[in-house]
């Protein structure tokens, strides 16, 4: 009996002690968690539109780049990104998409032109696909694709295609063999989003 | 386990364990490395070794565990009820992953989101609970720091080979760095930053280190 209540005591102020110990660890590093995640979020809208930014920069020195480069706007229910660069250049504007993906969600930022035309640039901070296969869509390579893709067919339908079989066309990117199901998944998420913007424009 | 005659309770008056701290240091990082002779955690040393990066990175966590790990229990080793010794013992594992976990996401952001569960999963490493099972228990605090940082090394090592060889050959690179002329005209394996590059990597260091070894350890078996 004396030994259970022993066991008992050591097992509350060990669990106690661990506890606390882990308390503390969490709310010191809080902040700075707080700011990785604010960073990286600001980072993904950057290079969505892609502002220029130095490469290894500090997550004070990003939010610094994004407060100056970017403008935030509220259209209707969405956020807009906007990137209004001094000098010639052309600005971008972004917003946030979100989708299911194959295996959990998929989320990110896609960036159009200021007209809303052609998709500027897009990318995902948050997804779980098949890696090696689905994953690569974080791959710049693939995210490159993207650049330059018209929002509209043709024959002027909104909408693009990732497809890796079939005819060029002006909105359609070639998407990852053997990621068919992610592929399919982000389209329409893609197409989702668009259809939103062009929505909310009119 | 082949350490139990390491288990002594004479060795403190010594000095820093009468010559058993070097005896300790050499099996865990040596002659019983967790990884090429047990095979123990290898769950993590296929995921994490794609890049030298995240080897070292997983390597200095098993290390920094299984030292504050193998401290603690071996300091609360009279006090433990014996009953719920594993317990305690996991408790404590998973207060120092936690710590270095919350560390990496504080300060090296990157460098988490790569490891990502791994580091968390370092709790249900083998290697750690084996050593605070086999070792700690029975051992002075002193001596179980020496196993703790043997067997963290010999962790850590493996799996630094792994990753070198791994990012070396699928991508032309080591530690994110081009190699001058050599990575011009090699075209990176791609097969090897995969999963079963790491089996390859894997299957081959444990080949050569057992070679190098000898045949004595299967007559031990």
């Amino acid at each position: 009996m004396k030994g259970n209540v022993y066991t008992l005591i050591y097992a509350a102020v060990l669990g106690t002690i661990c506890a606390l110990v882990l308390t503390f660890a969490a709310s010191f590093t809080a902040p700075y968690k707080k700011a990785n995640a604010e960073a990286e979020e600001v980072e993904n809208i950057l290079m969505a539109l892609n502002v220029p930014m130095p490469e290894d920069v500090s997550s004070e020195k990003l939010v610094e780049i994004y407060n100056k480069n970017v403008q935030e706007q509220q259209r209707g229910d969405i956020t807009t990104y906007i990137y209004k660069p001094t000098g010639a250049a052309e600005g971008a504007l972004a917003v946030r998409f979100a989708g299911p993906g194959l295996w959990g969600p998929i989320k990110g930022f896609l960036a159009l032109d200021p007209t809303l035309t052609e998709i500027r640039g897009i990318t995902f901070y948050e997804q779980e696909e098949t890696p090696g296969l689905g994953g690569e869509i974080v791959k710049e390579s693939f995210r490159d694709k993207f650049v330059g893709t018209s929002i509209r067919d043709q024959a002027g339908n909104l909408g693009i295609i990732i497809k890796t079989a079939g005819q060029e066309a002006p909105n359609k990117v070639d998407g990852i063999s053997g990621a068919t199901m992610t592929c399919d998944k982000v389209q329409q998420m893609l197409n989702e989003a668009i259809g939103s913007i062009i929505e909310e424009k009119q | 386990m082949a350490d139990q005659q390491l288990a002594c309770a004479t060795c403190q008056p010594k000095g820093l364990c009468g010559g058993k701290g070097i005896l300790t240091l050499k099996e865990g990082a040596w002659a019983n490395n967790p990884l090429s002779i047990q095979v123990l955690g290898i769950c993590s040393a296929l995921a994490v070794t794609n890049r030298l990066e995240n080897s070292l990175v997983m390597g200095a966590a098993v290390i920094f565990v299984c030292v504050g790990s193998n401290l603690i229990v071996s300091l609360l080793r009279k006090r433990t009820p014996h009953r719920i010794r594993m317990i305690a013992e996991v408790a404590i594992i998973a207060t120092f992953v936690i710590l270095f976990d919350q560390f990496l996401k504080a300060f090296y952001w990157d460098m988490s989101k790569q490891l990502g569960p791994y580091v968390g999963l370092i709790i249900t490493n083998c290697i750690i609970m084996g050593r605070a099972e086999a070792f700690a228990l029975q051992n002075p605090p002193i001596l179980s720091i020496v196993d703790g940082v043997a067997n963290g090394i010999g962790y850590a090592v493996v799996l630094a080979i792994i990753g070198f060889f791994r990012e070396f050959l699928g991508t032309g690179e080591i530690l994110g760095h081009t190699i001058p002329v050599f990575s011009k005209w090699y075209t990176p394996n791609q097969i090897m930053i995969l999963a079963p590059g790491a089996f390859f990597a894997l299957g081959i260091v444990i080949g050569i280190f057992n070679w190098i070894k000898g045949p004595e350890t299967e007559e031990k078996k």
